[in-house]
């Protein structure tokens, strides 16, 4: 792989990407959405100071952040259990930019010319996943990092504490990327069969189904956030998922079955 | 130069092209002409080390196809069926990244951009996105990139469609001065003017091909041309008809409303010995016109002929759907 082609494709699937607000503003506002809301609430305790007793089943849960006042207890319940929400980002986000970039290539027939220069096609999907994936990881730590220096700010500094545990410093660092890298590949296996965005965006779509259903369950079960074994089991299965998934991509976007398949 | 021998592709169990053998040469332009679905594009996919054959050898400029598809897409150029630009990026940016992937880089890289989006007169568009452009404006990009990085090799698929008859003919002009560069061009075409007027010699296509020969004498396929003698004079064409029997070259002779219909196999050789002849009998001569069938005319005989016979071994229509 020559990394001056990678960075050629790169460059122009920024560009492409750049010029493309709508998709830019489906980059930045989950995220937002994700940190605002448990922010929110967390500024509302803080200013109404409410006793955590008359937050519903939440004071069932301050007992995981023993030897802290209760309403600081609350908040980082709050703060740390909405923090799985995180990991959807890099499972939706690349998947809708991944799909957009081959679905929208095959539609202009603009792969063809790609196609017959010296670029192999290892080559164009390494700059396209760089390009999809990047966003998302960009997004997802800015966000992550504005989401405990505001948190800290508006209610108590500990809060800064809980949100850049090792645990999850380590799952940014290493769950986010692949989970990324991931939805990229899926995004491109599955664009390389249809000709049509939101079609592919909808199957792709599945991938989110798992995270949501461990932060929910997460929630119910009242656990305040991963541990450092889930992380490292979560990187690991997500690791595994890549490899089949470069294994169908690599024969999915075989060179002569995209050209022959374009719409 | 391009050396084909017996390149066969099937999709499947469709059949898309076979048994083509052709040469193309050093400044030589190549004329493929075929009916939708005659296989025109799955060739040239082909030679430009797009898909692979699934049997027969060519080589392109002494590379072999299969062997080293990558430094055979390194020397061609190629203008897609399609336009295909990135519409968000300009002009300058759309030739840029071509440029980059044909390993120009830096002042070399801007002289290349510069001067083709000169040649096809769209250096006052070069930094306006590509989505407002018109079709014309964007097989003009298209040509531009098809030529950036001076291959050695091009196939043009349809080069003037969109193009206003003035840009046709720049473009036209343009890819005959790449002839005398050397360059081996094959142009896909369904304009048989188009064709007649700038291949040095056409091959007819339908899943295979047909024929292969110059313009002029795929004219005179299937029958002798005729020369049309006008006269003027007391003395009828009848009067003339003995004579023309006793040249060698003559085929066949009749008068026909005042004037002469001379057959020849060669008429640009022999009219000047029929009209010598003829004016040494005392004929008073007003016109002379060779009277050949038309290209359309040779291509629609040549094609008519597989059409029903063969329609079960071929695609309906070109590959993709």
């Amino acid at each position: 792989m020559r990394p001056a082609y990678v960075a050629a494709v790169f460059v122009k699937e920024w560009r492409d990407l750049l010029s493309n607000r709508l998709l830019l503003g489906a980059v930045a506002f989950p995220a937002l959405v994700f940190a605002a809301i448990p922010t929110g609430l967390v500024a509302f305790i803080q200013v109404n100071n409410l006793d955590p007793h008359q937050l519903g089943q939440i004071h069932q849960y301050i007992a995981n952040f023993p030897g802290i006042d209760p309403k600081v207890a609350a908040q980082a319940f709050i703060v740390t259990n909405f923090m799985a929400y995180f990991l959807l980002i890099p499972a939706m986000v690349p998947m809708a930019i991944a799909t957009q970039s081959v679905v929208g290539e095959k539609v202009a027939r603009s792969l063809e010319p790609q196609l017959a220069t010296p670029l192999e096609v290892p080559e164009l999907l390494a700059g396209k996943t760089i390009a999809a994936a990047l966003p998302a990881v960009i997004a997802t730590w800015g966000v992550f990092a504005l989401y405990g220096y505001v948190n800290g700010a508006i209610a108590d500094p500990r809060l800064t504490r809980f949100v850049f545990s090792d645990v999850w410093l380590v799952a940014m660092a290493t769950l986010v990327p692949l989970i990324c890298l991931f939805s990229v590949l899926l995004g491109i296996v599955v664009s390389s069969r249809v000709t049509d965005a939101r079609t592919a965006q909808q199957i792709g779509g599945f991938v989110v189904i798992p995270i949501i259903g461990v932060a929910v369950a997460q929630f119910f079960g009242g656990h305040a956030t991963f541990s450092m074994q889930q992380v490292i089991l979560g990187d690991l299965l997500v690791a595994g998922l890549i490899g089949v998934a470069v294994i169908v991509g690599a024969w999915a976007f075989d060179r002569e079955s995209i050209l022959t398949r374009l719409a | 130069m391009i050396i084909v021998e017996g390149l066969r592709k099937e999709f499947r169990r469709v059949l898309a092209v076979h048994d083509m053998t052709f040469t193309v040469g050093d400044g030589e332009i190549f004329g493929l002409l075929g009916p939708n679905g005659a296989g025109k594009t799955t060739t040239v996919r082909m030679l430009a080390g797009l898909i692979t054959p699934t049997a027969g050898s060519a080589t392109v400029n002494g590379h072999a196809l299969g062997e080293d598809s990558q430094r055979i897409r390194g020397i061609t150029g190629i203008l897609t069926e399609s336009p295909g630009l990135h519409e968000k990026l300009t002009a300058r940016q759309n030739l840029a990244y071509y440029g980059r992937l044909y390993a120009l880089r830096g002042a070399e890289l801007r002289r290349a951009v510069d001067r083709y989006l000169a040649v096809v007169e769209m250096s006052e568009h070069a930094d306006q996105r590509v989505a407002t452009f018109s079709k014309g404006m964007r097989q003009k990009v298209a040509i531009a990139r098809a030529l950036l990085h001076e291959p050695e090799v091009i196939y043009l698929d349809e080069p003037t469609s969109g193009l206003d008859p003035s840009a046709a003919k720049t473009v036209r002009d343009f890819v005959a001065g790449l002839r005398s560069l050397g360059r081996s061009i094959v142009v896909c075409t369904h304009n048989l003017d188009e064709a007649e007027r700038l291949c040095d010699r056409i091959g007819i296509m339908r899943g295979t091909l047909l024929r292969v020969d110059t313009p002029a004498a795929l004219r005179r396929h299937g029958r002798a041309a005729t020369v049309r003698v006008e006269l003027n004079g007391a003395r009828g064409p009848e009067s003339f008809l003995d004579r023309l029997a006793d040249l060698p070259f003559v085929t066949g002779a009749q008068a026909l409303d005042g004037a002469l219909v001379v057959e020849l196999a060669d008429p640009a050789h022999e009219t000047p010995d029929l009209v010598a002849t003829l004016v040494g009998a005392g004929a008073r001569i007003t016109g002379v016109h060779e009277d050949a069938p038309t290209l359309e005319e040779v291509y629609l005989q040549l094609v008519g002929e597989v059409g029903e016979r063969d329609l079960n071994l071929l695609p309906a229509r070109e590959e993709q759907p």
